[in-house]
């Protein structure tokens, strides 16, 4: 079989991803079939006739050839799972039914309600310490179909804002009317804590939650330090709490 | 092209440039961000920008350098606010090019000295621009200034610290200026598909005890070299927007080879007591003051920039959402991989085909990259370095994780005793995009014009300063010369369009803030 200068690595190991190895020994297997059938030395073939004759057809093979085996594809950005449905997972709740959903966190921190009737519902890392925690109405932001929605009507009184994207562009037209904003992603690094500081909005990102309704009473202690960079290097916990209120 | 005899010198150098590049986006990638978008596909639109840069960026990179040599246009990079700072070229230049290697390496289809020539290139302009750029704090990069950048001449800081206005919370040009700041923010975001390079930071600059002042540029702003911003930006009247800031007890402690930086305290607004506003571009003397003639039209400047910018954003969002999923991915693999283009606008050699297309040998890979696979992947290639080509001998201990890992390949010096390789990926091949053509406007400091219009004035202009008779004086000779006629004259040149400072020259020694 014709050998590729990466199949004699002494040190190489399997990518830790079987996804990313799957594609990969499909991917070298290709070249090798490629530079078997061209004939001609590997200086001949890397970047002249490789070029033409590994074309987009033979990585949708690739894909084609996963996807018969029955698995399907996690998605990240909407859209390609919209365009896709057949090669990705469900998409789930985005706009249609956030009255029903919440985010459920496997290592959410929970706790029965105070004296006060604070009921905590999770924890996140707070971008900026403020002087006091902040109060609003929780909101889920997941979709542009709910974000235009909210660019026609306005974003409500006290919203704050829980999102799963860290990313500082699909909420980019209505940010700023955000109260408050709880991300189920991301660092305080991420664009979304970047931006959130810049406009002076309380957040809290990485936050793990679970039973957050829609419409429900929230307070997020943005009053506990926020968290540093050396905290995340060294892996030190820094959590501000998140409650909903029952009174 | 033939074959160059590369010396073991060249290696030597080349391979620690590579090593560092490999140390400082491992640290970068793993401590300062976890990026993700539910509007954009990211990860694959990296991985195809990677693709592309390691393609392109050899040949492109010479026929700017036929034009203008990469110290030269860094030293007009020190004098202005282009995309021709951080992360463009401290960071992405020469990691976009070597992570498309390293993609290409770990499926098997290049050995580590496949390109050689293209990579000792590659490696060359960057450590000359660099050198260059960053003379006066004598450092290649941010990283190794301990994340530092302190860019600019002692005549412009004291220009830009003499010019600002003070401000206080509350006030009227405080509130003006932070919003702006945050509203340039989020439009910067939108413009570069969710990625920071539209936005960076250099300094810290000790003004006294309590006072330091960071330079905030904002990029790629109006009509431009990107065709998504075609209409939905005509009204933004400036490309690049430089703000001087003054910060009040916080101390800026890393500002990093992405443009981002750290403080302590955390930097809110509440710290900000000081702001000027400036513009600048390939065709301008270096930084042109905006609306600061009084502090009443530096407020209503930042308010009028703030209307327009939140109106771009409005329409360039509702673009967007409108876009299918190939013109997401185009978009942002090619504000990634052309985050250099400044080079070539800078130099006058700007063509749309260069920079806003795909080349076909990057573009056959699109298949590969749906979501999960891409972000996978580049979990991989950046984070967790467990793709084969990353692991090295057990003995190894990476920089910060102490791991047999590396993150580049280095070349290898077998082809100095006659390993053969093969010396260059070749010449770009008509590309192609799924975006809607670029428009032919281009909003320039002399006006809106075409890219031909552009292209020539480019390559007819040198800022004065950038003169051979200004351009050696730097700050060892200044130290040692300031009370001559020639540091006289250099100061004056850049006090020109000073409020405070113009005609003072060198014998003036600004206040403490």
């Amino acid at each position: 079989m014709t050998q590729l200068y990466v199949d004699s690595d002494r040190y190489g190991e399997p990518p830790a991803s079987l996804l990313v190895e799957t594609v990969r020994n499909a991917v070298t297997d290709l070249v090798r079939r490629k530079l078997a059938e061209s004939g001609g030395s590997w200086s001949n073939f890397v970047f002249s006739a490789s070029d033409r004759s590994i074309t987009a057809e033979d990585f949708s093979a690739i894909e084609t050839q996963i996807l018969a085996s029955g698995y399907r594809f996690a998605w990240s950005a909407v859209i390609s799972a919209r365009e896709r449905p057949e090669i990705y997972r469900a998409v789930g709740a985005l706009a249609a039914d956030v009255a029903s959903f919440s985010f459920e966190h496997p290592e959410a921190v929970v706790a029965p309600a105070d004296e006060s009737g604070r009921e905590q519902r999770g924890i996140g890392d707070n971008v900026v310490r403020r002087p006091e925690n902040v109060i609003g109405i929780a909101r889920y932001v997941r979709s542009s179909e709910q974000v235009i929605a909210y660019m026609n009507q306005g974003v409500p009184a006290n919203t704050i804002a829980v999102i799963d994207d860290s990313g500082g562009t699909l909420t980019a037209p209505i940010l700023e009317h955000f109260t408050g904003i709880v991300c189920a992603g991301g660092t305080v690094r991420s664009h979304l804590g970047i931006l959130a500081r810049e406009y002076g909005i309380a957040c809290l990102m990485g936050a793990k939650t679970s039973g957050i309704r829609e419409g429900e009473r929230i307070e997020l202690e943005t009053s506990a330090a926020a968290k540093t960079a050396e905290a995340y290097q060294t892996g030190q916990e820094m959590p501000a709490r998140i409650w909903k209120l029952t009174r | 092209m033939s074959r160059q005899d590369i010396s073991y010198a060249q290696l030597l150098e080349t391979n620690n440039l590579i090593q560092n590049c490999g140390d400082e986006t491992y640290w970068l990638c793993v401590t300062r961000t976890v990026q993700g978008s539910k509007l954009f596909p990211v990860s694959p639109y990296i991985l195809l920008s990677y693709l592309n840069a390691f393609y392109r960026y050899p040949s492109l990179l010479r026929k700017i350098e036929s034009q203008m040599r990469a110290e030269a246009i860094a030293d007009r990079a020190r004098n202005m606010g282009m995309k021709i700072q951080n992360s463009a070229l401290g960071w992405a230049l020469p990691n976009f090019y070597l992570l498309g290697r390293e993609l290409l390496l770990s499926l098997g289809f290049l050995r580590p000295q496949d390109a050689l020539e293209d990579v000792v290139y590659v490696m060359d302009f960057w450590k000359r621009y660099m050198l260059s750029w960053h003379r006066n704090d004598g450092h290649i990069t941010n990283r190794e200034y301990g994340h530092r950048a302190q860019i600019l001449p002692d005549r412009r800081l004291e220009v830009f610290q003499s010019d600002i206005y003070s401000c206080e919370s509350g006030d009227e040009l405080h509130e003006a200026a932070c919003t702006f700041l945050a509203t340039a923010s989020q439009y910067g975001f939108l413009v570069s598909c969710e990625s920071r390079i539209s936005l960076t930071n250099s300094g810290p600059y000790r003004l006294d005890e309590r006072h330091q002042m960071i330079v905030r540029d904002f990029m790629d702003l109006a009509e431009c070299s990107l065709p998504w911003l075609d209409g939905v930006a005509k009204d933004v009247p400036y490309n690049y927007l430089t703000v001087p800031v003054v910060a009040r007890d916080c101390h800026f402690s890393l500002v990093d080879d992405w443009g981002s930086f750290e403080s302590n305290p955390e930097f809110t607004a509440d710290h900000v007591v000081g702001v000027g506003l400036y513009t600048s571009d390939a065709l301008t003397e270096g930084f042109v003051p905006v609306g600061m003639g009084s502090r009443e039209e530096l407020s209503s400047t930042f308010r009028s920039l703030n209307a327009v910018m939140k109106e771009a954003t409005n329409k360039l969002w509702l673009r967007i959402a409108e876009w299918t999923r190939d013109q997401m991915v185009d978009a942002g693999a090619l504000v990634y991989y052309n985050i250099i283009k400044d080079l070539a606008h800078v130099a006058g050699v700007f063509e749309v085909d260069d920079w806003l297309t795909i080349d076909p040998r990057a573009e056959r890979f699109r298949p590969l990259l749906n979501d999960e696979f891409s972000n996978e992947f580049l979990g991989a290639l950046v984070g967790t370095l467990s793709l084969p080509n990353h692991r090295q001998s057990p003995y190894t201990m990476m920089q910060h994780s102490d791991r047999p890992t590396r993150t580049l390949t280095m070349l290898p010096y077998s082809v100095l005793a006659g390993d053969d390789y093969v010396a260059t990926s070749g010449p770009i091949q008509p590309g192609t995009s799924h975006l809607a053509p670029k428009i032919d406007r281009y909003r320039t400091s002399a006006g809106v014009l075409t890219l031909e219009e552009f292209n020539r004035r480019a390559r007819a202009h040198e800022p004065v300063l950038c003169s051979d008779k200004y351009r050696f004086l730097c700050e060892t000779w200044v130290k040692y010369n300031h009370t001559t006629a020639l540091a006289n004259e250099l100061y004056q040149l850049e006090q020109s369009q000073s409020r405070t400072l113009r005609g003072k020259g060198a014998k003036f020694i600004p206040p403490s803030a």
